[in-house]
């Protein structure tokens, strides 16, 4: 089959490999239909994340068709439309069965060299590095799923795939974002990063009664979607002060909820971009914490930071002193996935969220590093390339 | 590279001097297994590491003939030291009658830990161990009894005297708090061999069975817990 492949640092080739086979009896084999890019993605390309091997498939928002399934798949048959949730979960460890599926004690193969850097290992993610399990990813023909009875939903008929595709990772995220948040009726919530994630997040807080929604980015395209699709009252950071704007938004109180989406290549402005990416590039801190450190100071005293922009390692001059006075509560995760599905299936029926406007570039495999190019730079007004495998 | 050597456990003789066979078993098997692996992953391509290579061969021949010619040469023969050991502790959420009971089916072992080929129980207490020694070069056998068991709460092993590999272990079952499965403590020891040059290889080997053991672990929560291992042996990627 064929399939893009991590080669190098911004090298993505797509490559002739074999087909998945069944490696595990709760496997199921998946024909691919839709692949998304991640922002996430790009922290893969851009060599932020280590254990990374030339040759690895990348890629972990999809949707395709069961083509095959093990011995011990229960739920799902041949020709079962599904939705794969980006984080694999074993479906029985203590974690799992708390809902908190991206803790998965079980699905990561490679748990071991993980436990060394992060302690305790957690969930497997498919396409994202050896460190969490070097599972192939989805920008390919077909996918091997592992414990597929619990990470693929069935698509309700009435969900188009333009919608679906996103509930494999960037819907999921978005909504625990603003369930970390603890954004509560009449909240005003500040997310940083206007993507497809932070919009998600924007839909969700509006979703769980937030009053207002304040989008901080760099690019006026997006936004212009944050306003448009996710109805956000905008920032570009490029233009103003955003600590000054966002007491202005709040009558000199500071939002109640900030949501980094993010992450460990946050862009910002002056001397302490230059500071973070000097020090980035010398492997003197792993991640550039620019929003993180930004919404700590923005942050209402009590207030809640909800981080699910990608961190890999070590960042540097966080705040200490603003998070303890101020008295905040800082959460962060991978999502959950799993838990959300049905809950988001139902609120996109409803119309309450839609990702559908972030499908900008519906693409082929061959077009892989053209699209992360685009993706990466921001050009072309793109929200998210997904690859058609075969088309 | 799959002829089985199966190595005999033999009686220590320190009367004479300068006896060819002056590396005791424990060391042996380290040598064997540490050589095989160095051979295993350097083999395919001899000449880019041959200071590796080399190495491997000479503690392979080391492990095989049990003759060291350092020793010969420092005339040095290794006999007993204290044991080392390994602990590993860890939960897994099933209950601990369950867990208990598939421990102590010691044939259930070859089916999380990875050196394992086989457990024979030959009788209540008495049962023959078959392991695979890392990098292919043959197989160990020895035999254990269980020397302590109190149902549900622990089990504690030993290798019988004159075995190949000289360890004994002990796992312990607890109930973890609030009902969230079993707690497992796992102690391994063995005894390596004596001097500074075979206590040296030892410490040296000590985090790699250690990671084995970890690796075991993680396992057999996997096996027991979610009903395999996962793995992505076998899956495709670009690499040739």
């Amino acid at each position: 089959m064929k399939a893009l492949c991590w080669n190098g640092v911004r090298d993505l080739r797509v490559e002739r490999v074999p087909d998945p086979e069944i490696l595990n009896p709760k496997d199921a084999i998946v024909k691919v239909t839709m692949s998304s890019v991640c922002g996430s993605d790009l922290h893969l390309i851009n060599g932020f994340v280590p254990s990374m091997k030339a040759g690895d498939i990348i890629g972990h928002e999809f949707i395709g068709e069961v083509v095959e399934t093990g011995a011990g798949v229960k739920n799902l048959k041949k020709g079962d439309r599904v939705v794969v949730i980006s984080v694999i979960g074993c479906g029985e460890c203590q974690y799992c069965k708390e809902e908190t599926w991206s803790l998965c004690d079980n699905s990561n193969p490679n748990g071991l060299l993980q436990e060394k850097i992060y302690q305790y290992p957690t969930a497997g993610i498919f396409g994202y590095s050896h460190l969490f399990g070097g599972y192939a990813g989805s920008h390919a023909e077909y996918i091997r799923v592992p414990f597929a009875d619990h990470g693929a939903f069935k698509i309700p008929e009435d969900i188009s795939d333009e919608k679906a595709v996103f509930v494999s990772d960037g819907v999921p995220t978005g909504y625990m974002a603003a369930e970390m948040a603890a954004v509560k009726p009449g909240d005003i919530v500040a997310v940083w990063g206007a993507g497809g994630v932070g919009q998600m997040a924007m839909q969700c807080a509006y979703a769980m009664g937030a009053e207002r929604v304040i989008a901080i980015d760099r690019l006026d395209y997006r936004l212009a979607n944050a306003a448009r699709y996710s109805g956000a009252d905008i920032i570009n950071y490029e233009d103003t002060d955003v600590l000054e704007e966002l007491k202005e938004a709040t009558g000199g109180r500071g939002p109640d909820c900030c949501i980094d989406a993010v992450g460990m290549e946050a862009h910002t402005t002056g001397i302490e971009h230059v500071y973070d990416k000097t020090k980035q590039f010398l492997r003197l801190e792993s991640d550039r914490a620019a929003v993180l450190r930004q919404a700590i100071a923005a942050c209402r005293k009590g207030g809640t930071v909800s981080i699910v922009g990608v961190y890999a390692g070590l960042v540097d001059k966080i705040p200490m002193g603003l998070f303890m006075n101020k008295g905040l509560t800082i959460r962060g995760g991978q999502m959950h996935g799993q838990k959300y599905v049905p809950m988001l299936f139902d609120l996109i029926r409803r119309e309450i969220i839609n990702p559908e406007f972030l499908l900008t570039h519906p693409v082929s495999l061959e077009a892989g590093q053209k699209a992360y190019e685009m993706f990466n730079d921001k050009t072309n007004k793109c929200m998210r390339a997904v690859f058609k495998p075969f088309n | 590279m799959k002829t089985e050597h199966a190595i005999h456990s033999g009686k220590h003789q320190r009367k004479h001097k300068k006896e060819f066979i002056n590396v005791n078993n424990a060391e042996r098997l380290i040598s064997l297994a540490a050589g095989g692996m160095l051979l295993a992953k350097h083999y395919k391509h001899p000449l880019a590491n041959p200071i590796k290579v080399l190495t491997g061969a000479f503690l392979v021949y080391r492990g095989l003939s049990g003759n060291c010619p350092l020793y010969t040469g420092l005339d040095k023969n290794s006999n007993e030291t204290n044991a080392i050991n390994t602990r590993v502790i860890f939960t897994v959420n099933k209950p601990r009658e369950e867990v208990y009971r598939y421990w102590r089916q010691l044939e259930n072992l070859p089916f999380f830990m990875s050196h394992l080929q086989r457990v024979e129980q030959k009788n209540d207490v008495e049962s023959e161990w078959i392991a695979r020694i890392p990098g292919g070069v043959g197989i160990i056998k020895w035999n254990a009894e269980i020397v302590k068991e109190i149902p549900n709460e622990l089990i504690g092993w030993q290798s019988i005297e004159n075995s190949t590999i000289n360890n004994a272990g002990k796992v312990e079952f607890y109930d973890a708090p609030r009902g969230q499965g079993t707690v497992l403590k796992v102690i391994f020891s063995y005894h390596p061999p004596a001097g500074a040059l075979g206590e040296g290889v030892a410490k040296l080997f000590n985090p790699l069975f250690k990671t084995i053991l970890k690796e075991d672990i993680r396992a057999f929560k996997q096996v027991i817990e979610a009903g395999e291992v996962a793995t992505i042996k076998g899956q495709p990627s670009g690499r040739k």
